[in-house]
């Protein structure tokens, strides 16, 4: 699990999973969450700061968890928020000693529907009756984006490394060594030229490139590891274009999470004021 | 006028307002929700010391628009960018008429641009061509994620867009200004996209498309369409004030755009009151790239680059001829009142 430091109870331990005799500790929740991501930014719910509470049930093996989140603004896109809160509600429930979970948007414009959807297993545009377009078509295309700022993250660890171009949109899966459930300070060994040289690149760059490729069905048992951002094999002359482009990606994520965090800031200061005001009208009374 | 060493900049703000969220306009919770959208922009990017206060914000007058502007800002000229908003304010936010008033009062400083929305049909056309007729517009703003009774928005590659566009290619309004990015309610995938910029762009190149926020959270599809589409520009706003609290990012922001666009395609604006210009553009003006950016993206915030993306690039799409508009600065109401027509005064460009 990632580096946050679960708040609260005692951290969970890996090696020994909560079992369903006992109620798992906020700890083990916040690790399932932390692997929920807000999508267009591509980064966890967690280390984003939108988890405000998380409530367990105190009755042993009947295990409820009710999670509370907050976006950075009461304006976030029903579509993100409807992702994100359904992820949530699955990455609990898929904890051992969790029959239900529940998930609270606090906050929003809308969270009474995406509340009242996500917990009663209504579809998306029954929750919202004006809502247009295709819910899996929004996942799948800021998925698509995410894998181009990985594999971008990726490209540039293995350039760091000393692959060239020529190599690089040749490689395949096969040429990539990893422990899948390593620790992530360990690193991917990545074998070029025909297996003459072998490369150290952080383990992480590969590993989460891999997964996100994976989920959105680019087929990397037959074809090239890394694709345009149309999904073909890059020609190697085409690849700066490519490269380029991924940079433009990341660069358009890490611009719009500079404003989501912005926002988010300045709301939550908006909202500190406004308790301190209320409260000095309490004194005053 | 700004000035960089030793250079006159000629600054045009290609994108203000002049609002009335007033509790008094405001017609619903959309409304009212609306506004605290834009406070909290207002507030996240601009410098603590120089934050409105919510009911500074909700409605501004005249005078502190211009003061703001021309007097304490370095802006030689203003575009006025209408957003109607008829479903959220009685009266509207920022409407055409409205912002023809001070291009009336001031009509060397302000343009005033118009706007429409498809849905309108025949009555929306006539609309545009009392526009053109009234006021002379060059250019309108579109806001495409615009309520209408039931319909949450409208798309610029739609049919009926396209005869709105036909149109105005018709009547010479050039200058297409898309609202793309951050949207008031987007329930569907198109409200953040920019894709129809594209097919739009294409259908009509005699037109220009400045698509609005360079289509943040949409920057890498804005610049790939803006790298294959000579008619498309980038507006700043909402980018800009990043250079305040996030500068890595602006400078990024600012690499890419020039990379995918160059220097003649970006268009400075402030959104005003979003953002004020008195004390944005001297930020804009003296940011920098860090060693690492000049290195990737091989370019530089020159004062040559910057005196296009400040005033030139907008002065090359409505027309104006600077060195002949200064003259005509030089003693008009505004640099009477602010004491500014020494700056405008041709010895002062001499080096």
């Amino acid at each position: 699990m990632s580096g946050v430091s679960p708040t609260g109870d005692a951290p969970s331990d890996a090696t020994s999973p909560p079992t369903s005799a006992v109620t798992p500790r906020r700890g083990a929740v916040l690790n399932a969450l932390d692997d929920v991501t807000d999508p267009e930014l591509d980064r966890s719910i967690v280390e984003l700061d939108y988890i405000t509470d998380i409530d367990l049930d105190d009755v042993p093996c009947d295990g409820g968890a009710t999670v509370h989140l907050s976006l950075p603004t009461a304006w976030c896109s029903p579509a993100f928020a409807w992702l994100m809160m359904t992820d949530a509600r699955a990455a609990v429930e898929s904890l051992p000693g969790i029959r239900r979970a529940r998930v609270v948007l606090e906050d929003h414009v809308h969270e009474s529907e995406l509340t009242d959807g996500i917990n009663n297993d209504r579809p998306f545009d029954e929750a919202f009756d004006d809502a247009d377009g295709d819910l899996d078509a929004v996942r799948q295309e800021l998925d698509e984006k995410a894998r181009i700022v990985r594999q971008h993250r990726a490209l540039d660890a293995l350039l760091d490394a000393g692959a060239t171009p020529g190599q690089l949109v040749s490689l395949t899966t096969d040429d990539v060594r990893f422990d899948p459930d390593g620790p992530k300070s360990e690193r991917a060994i990545v074998s070029v030229a025909d297996g003459a040289v072998r490369l150290c690149v952080p383990r992480d760059s590969v590993v989460d490139y891999v997964e996100k490729a994976e989920s959105v069905g680019v087929d990397l048992d037959s074809g090239p590891l890394f694709r345009t951002p149309e999904g073909d094999p890059i020609p190697v002359d085409d690849f700066d274009l490519v490269r380029r482009r991924g940079r433009l990606a990341s660069v358009n994520m890490r611009g719009q999470g500079g404003v989501c965090a912005q926002l988010h800031e300045s709301r939550k200061l908006h909202e500190s004021r406004k308790r301190q005001r209320s409260r000095e009208a309490e004194s005053a009374d | 006028m700004y000035r960089q060493r030793g250079e006159d900049v000629f600054v045009v703000d290609a994108h203000v307002h002049h609002w009335d969220a007033s509790e008094e306009n405001t017609k619903n919770d959309g409304g009212e929700q609306f506004i605290r959208c834009f406070y909290d922009y207002h507030t996240g990017f601009t410098p603590d010391d120089r934050e409105w206060t919510l009911e500074e914000y909700r409605k501004y007058s005249a005078d502190r628009m211009v003061e703001d502007l021309f007097g304490n800002g370095a802006v030689d000229m203003a575009i006025f960018q209408p957003t109607h908003l008829h479903e959220f304010y009685k009266e509207g936010f920022n409407t055409v008429d409205d912002n023809a008033e001070l291009v009336d009062q001031y009509p060397e400083r302000f343009i005033v641009n118009g706007r429409f929305d498809p849905r309108d049909g025949e009555a929306g056309k006539e609309e545009l061509e009392r526009q053109k007729e009234e006021y002379d517009v060059d250019g309108v703003k579109l806001y495409t994620a615009e309520w209408k009774g039931d319909s949450k928005g409208w798309r610029l590659d739609d049919e009926e867009t396209f005869e709105f566009l036909e149109k105005c290619s018709d009547l010479g309004v050039e200058n297409i200004h898309a609202h793309k990015g951050p949207t008031i309610r987007p329930l569907n995938r198109d409200a953040f996209d920019v894709a129809d910029v594209d097919d739009a762009a294409t259908s009509f190149p005699e037109l220009n498309f400045i698509v609005e926020h360079v289509g943040l959270p949409r920057l890498d599809d804005f610049c790939w369409i803006g790298a294959q589409e000579p008619n498309v520009y980038g507006g700043l706003a909402v980018a800009a004030p990043m250079v305040q609290n996030r500068p890595r990012k602006f400078g990024e922001i600012m690499g890419e755009l020039l990379y995918w666009l160059g220097e003649d395609r970006i268009l400075f604006g402030s959104d005003y009151a979003l953002w004020n210009p008195d004390w944005l553009v001297e930020l804009v003006m003296e940011a920098e790239l860090t060693p690492a950016q000049r290195d990737e993206y091989g370019v530089e915030l020159t004062t040559e680059v910057m005196k296009k993306v400040m005033g030139e690039n907008a002065a090359g799409l409505y027309d104006i001829d600077i060195e002949e508009k200064k003259k005509a600065l030089q003693s008009d109401a505004i640099s009477e009142q602010f004491g500014l027509g020494d700056d405008y005064a041709a010895d002062a460009t001499a080096d």
